[in-house]
């Protein structure tokens, strides 16, 4: 079964992915942008433990599932470059949760954020190649058939459909980016409201 | 290097710090930790994890070569140690003065 879901606060994720086992849905694999696979089996109640984190390389990848299975933390999946981290306690020393602190439970959304607004700055700056590509005149990147639009009839839709295909190639990739770059900076803008909640629950020193 | 932006330590970076004296890998940190607070300080796994990535960043401690493939070895460094040394300095100061003052009363 596949479910498509958003979350932007790992708590609520962590209570969904519980109550979809507590129904018998275990989760399989998580792709980006909010895919769930779930394999069916018989009801289970499982405290499911999510981290953020991407991993310069594989080696250090290994490190961190290594340390968290050393403390009783099965790794459910997540891959190196995919953020979320799945984990589930396999014996009893692993404890209730994989943060002692909320300071560090918090740091999360801190990575999370970064991350979205990393990931703004280099669409804007593709944006930017784009703008300066046509000299900052947009209405290049649209038709370019001289006195297209003085055309009629047979003329006109042959010449119009001719270059469609090439105005789309060059409209789309712009549209797209501007689309994917306001959707980081609702996602990170929605990470560094929590992270700041959070973080202002807690002691300064804890 | 100005290390006195790192005081004061929180617990779980003192424990740390203190368990890395000798090298070892983070669960072995974990296990050290609890051993030396005398099981108040019990750390998990993803709060241990951010803590060595930091620590390493702040280059208070650093990775040194391990006979596991798969578990890193780290090991506090000079500066690590200095900062355990103003840390410590700082609380025996604030016991020394508690004492004090509780023996004027």
């Amino acid at each position: 079964m596949k479910k498509f879901k958003i979350f932007y606060d790992f708590d609520e994720e962590e209570k969904f992915l519980h109550d979809m086992a507590e129904q018998g849905h275990i989760l399989k694999k998580y792709s980006i942008f909010g895919l769930y696979h779930f394999e069916d089996t018989e009801p289970q109640n499982l405290n499911y433990k999510i981290d953020y984190r991407i991993f310069k390389n594989r080696k250090e990848f290994d490190n961190y599932i290594a340390l968290f299975e050393d403390a009783g933390w099965r790794h459910v999946c997540g891959t190196r470059s995919s953020g979320n981290q799945y984990f589930l306690p396999m014996s009893e020393k692993a404890g209730t949760d994989i943060f002692s602190d909320r300071v560090s439970a918090a740091a999360r959304y801190k990575t999370l954020y970064k991350l979205c607004m990393l990931n703004v700055v280099f669409l804007l700056f593709y944006l930017l190649i784009i703008l300066l590509s046509v000299g900052g005149d947009l209405s290049k990147l649209t038709f370019l058939t001289p006195g297209l639009w003085e055309r009629t009839g047979k003329a006109f839709w042959s010449a119009f459909f001719f270059e469609l295909p090439f105005v789309l190639f060059r409209v789309i990739p712009p549209i797209l980016l501007t689309v994917v770059a306001v959707l980081y900076c609702y996602w990170g803008a929605k990470a560094k409201k929590i992270y700041k909640l959070s973080i202002n629950k807690v002691d300064k020193y804890e | 290097m100005n290390l006195e932006k790192y005081l004061p330590l929180t617990e779980t970076t003192y424990y740390i710090l203190l368990a890395l004296l000798e090298p070892g890998h983070g669960y072995a940190v974990m296990q050290k930790a609890e051993e030396l607070s005398n099981g108040r300080v019990r750390i998990a796994a993803g709060t241990m994890y951010g803590a060595l990535d930091n620590l390493t960043r702040q280059k208070l401690i650093e990775s040194v070569p391990s006979s596991d493939p798969r578990r890193k070895m780290y090991q506090t460094t000079e500066e690590g140690r200095h900062v355990l040394l103003m840390e410590s300095q700082r609380l025996k100061h604030m016991i020394e003065i508690y004492n004090k003052l509780q023996g004027d009363v």
